[in-house]
């Protein structure tokens, strides 16, 4: 029982207003979207973020500069937003860390390199101008570098600057006393983002040393590198953005020399799973809400394998017409085999009584 | 009319047709689906508020039909366009939570609960098996010789008139499996669980109609209570003559659980088309009767945006009309005449045949 029912009732205006009594006058969704239709930037869904400019970084990459409405609840250098677009009917969700550190004027940047078929990098870059509307979550992270004296390393590779881009601005903007040492591998020089600032800042800030490495000449940047390049790397506290193998080897490089907790990382390419063909005959699945994790035959629906397992979803028909047992695929695969649909996208709806597994999947179940 | 018999090979191409279809359909869906399903809801809106406002601020009768007309097309257009179809999971693919099948709650006195369970789970697999489809006459009415006749029977045009009248409301306690509750074979606790959702949603839809908008507008009362009333009868009584048509009218056929015991894909779609029938109309007919009026498309793929039907229908036509499968098509009039006539007959004790999966005397 509730303990709150006994309390004397005061009457509260704004659970009030939202009493099911008053509907459908007091209907939010409807309300949002007359707001939304008289300007997009007062919807009181998620955050509307006008485009105030669009910056070309490299060949491939580019700056979003974003005024996001006042309810937006602000940010902290090394953070990200994960924003909402929609393409062809669909809505998407792609995480970006912003490349800006917190400013008086409330801007926020989202720097977007064209990943070749990615669907929503290339959308953003293609159909976006100034004075559209984005939509973007809430602030979410915790990738930032301790307070203390020591001196810091930063390292990322490629896109996996940004969230350090707003790292170093932020350091600047207070005045940090800290030495950095900034180490940045891309494919090549022109594949540079964010050079004009940073040579700026190496050449302007004492104890700013900006060292970049390309890929394309020298080969990728890898733990090996780090112990080459910076052999007192021990002294540094990290902080690593890029591709998993790299964010990987840097923890095992420092786990190695006894200072585990002197690195930070952060990954932009998802939980690395374990590497399975198609062949595989069964998968792991990880269940989110139960925190459960059972093994899927591949040749068996995931209703079947969960309930032989012991779950119980909501199901109805079984052939895959009623969608009670549709469920959200947090990652993975899985075929669809009443229509052969595969769905790889993260965040899809998927009918659990029709679908096999076709690598290890996450589900919300 | 007798069933269409295809071989196994007949009925497996038949299937990989109708599959090759839908992949088809399914393979293009986007911006226009979304736009349509958005302007949908936003004509509904806009036809409620301004039913509403004509009803409130309006003396005259003029405004006071058009306020009616305005209200009742504002509910069928979200139940039947919007709720129905969203309810079926047509707009999942969106990934938008206003419109997502396990999110949508619709403006009828029906939990969506229930009906997803009802309709979209025991309706639409068992469509038209005796015994397994409880849409089938509703436990109230006999539609064709296999089911029951008795006494109460010979009543059946009243009781459908007062179904129609009630329709919603027939549909909301649909499943609250009364009848077994009335034999004792369900105990009270469960029908009071049962009963929760649809109790608590059927107070404040009554509320909305015939408490706050006629309160809001007091110098107004009775003209906004009638105004209200009236439009639900509208709603109550179109939805009703539109979803009759849908498997009552004169050639659409019964199954047995035995006849569909081991039934393939293929055999799944040939019940769905040969258990199901057409209303042929214009776009504002079809949009009104929320594309049920394509049923047939429909019961073969539910879960594609009904919009797709109108599009898909000539090419079901054409695949039918190869394998020899009749296609109940017909307009309005026509097929809720032989709806009509159905109850009438059938409250008659003719065509008495053995109760489907009762015991036979040897």
């Amino acid at each position: 029982m509730d303990t709150a029912v006994n309390l004397p009732r005061r009457l509260n205006f704004s659970s009030a207003l939202r009493s099911p009594w008053l509907h459908p006058l007091n209907d939010a969704q409807t309300w949002d979207q007359v707001l939304s239709a008289l300007n997009p930037m007062w919807s009181t869904r998620d955050y509307p973020a006008r485009v105030i400019e669009i910056v070309e970084e490299t060949g491939d990459t580019r700056t979003f500069v974003l005024r996001p409405g006042r309810r937006w609840p602000g940010h902290t250098a090394g953070q990200h937003v994960v924003l909402e677009v929609e393409i062809d009917g669909r809505r998407l969700h792609r995480c970006f860390s912003l490349s800006s550190a917190p400013t008086r004027d409330r801007r926020v940047r989202i720097t977007v390199k064209r990943q070749p078929g990615a669907r929503v990098s290339g959308w953003l870059h293609d159909r976006v101008r100034v004075g559209d509307v984005l939509r973007l979550s809430a602030s979410n992270g915790h990738f930032a570098p301790p307070a203390g004296d020591q001196p810091l390393l930063l390292l990322s590779a490629g896109s996996g600057i940004t969230p350090l881009m707003a790292i170093v601005e932020d350091l600047h903007a207070h005045g940090d006393p800290r030495d950095v040492v900034f180490l940045h591998a891309c494919r090549t020089p022109a594949d540079f983002i964010f050079e004009g600032r940073l040579r700026e800042l190496a050449a302007s800030r004492p104890g700013f040393d900006l060292r970049v490495h390309f890929s394309a000449q020298v080969g990728r940047l890898d733990a090996a590198t780090l112990a080459r390049e910076l052999p007192d790397f021990a002294r540094y506290q990290a902080m690593v953005c890029g591709p998993r193998g790299l964010t990987e080897g840097i923890e095992d490089l420092y786990r190695a020399a006894g200072v585990p907790d002197q690195v930070r990382s952060e990954s932009y390419s998802g939980r690395v799973l374990p590497r399975t063909g198609a062949m595989e005959l069964s998968h792991a699945v990880h269940c989110s809400v139960t925190e459960r994790v059972f093994t899927a035959r591949a040749d068996s629906s995931l209703l079947s394998e969960a309930e032989a397992f012991g779950l119980t979803p909501a199901h109805g028909c079984r052939i895959g017409i009623c969608k009670t047992c549709q469920c959200t695929k947090r990652s993975g695969t899985v075929e669809n085999l009443r229509t052969g649909e595969i769905s790889s996208e993260p965040d899809q709806l998927i009918q659990l009584c029709v679908s096999v597994a076709r690598s290890p999947l996450e589900l919300v179940l | 009319m007798p069933k269409a018999i295809l071989t196994p090979t007949q009925l497996d191409q038949f299937q990989a047709e109708l599959d090759a279809l839908r992949a088809e359909v399914a393979a293009d869906l986007g911006e226009r689906d979304a736009t349509h399903i958005r302007g949908v809801v936003r004509d509904a809106r806009l036809n409620a508020a301004a039913g509403r406002g004509l009803l409130m601020f309006g003396f005259d009768p003029v405004s006071f039909v058009v306020g009616v007309c305005a209200l009742a097309r504002g509910k069928i257009l979200e139940n039947m366009e919007v709720g129905h179809n969203v309810l079926h999971g047509q707009y999942d693919w969106m990934g938008d939570p206003t419109l997502n099948s396990q999110q949508y709650e619709w403006d009828i006195v029906c939990h969506s609960s229930h009906w997803r369970r009802t309709h979209n789970f025991e309706h639409h697999s068992y469509t038209n098996i005796l015994g397994q489809d409880d849409d089938y006459g509703y436990g109230l009415l006999r539609m064709t010789g296999d089911q029951k006749w008795t006494w109460r029977t010979l009543l059946q045009p009243i009781w459908y008139a007062i179904l129609a009248i009630l329709f919603q409301w027939g549909v909301a306690i649909q499943d609250l499996k009364l009848g077994r509750w009335f034999k004792g074979r369900m105990p009270k606790g469960e029908l009071a669980v049962r009963a929760a959702p649809f109790v608590a949603k059927a107070k404040t839809q009554l509320f909305k109609d015939y408490v706050l908008f006629p309160l809001l507008a007091f110098w107004n009362i009775p003209r906004v209570l009638l105004g209200n009333a009236l439009a639900n009868l509208i709603r109550s009584l179109w939805t009703n003559a539109i979803i009759f048509c849908g498997h009552f009218t004169a050639d659409a056929q019964v199954f047995t659980k035995d006849e569909v015991a081991g039934e393939t894909r293929g055999g799944w779609y040939l019940r769905q088309i040969q258990g199901s029938s057409n209303l042929e109309g214009g776009r504002w007919f079809h949009l009104m009767t929320g594309h049920l009026s394509h049923q047939i498309e429909h019961h073969l793929f539910p879960d594609i945006p009904a919009p797709r039907y109108v599009e898909m229908a000539p090419r079901v036509r054409e695949i039918c009309a190869r394998y020899g499968v009749h296609y109940n098509s017909a307009g309005f009039f026509k097929q809720y005449a032989t709806v009509l006539w159905r109850i009438l007959k059938y409250a008659l004790p003719v065509e008495r045949r053995p109760r489907v999966g009762a015991p036979q005397v040897a």
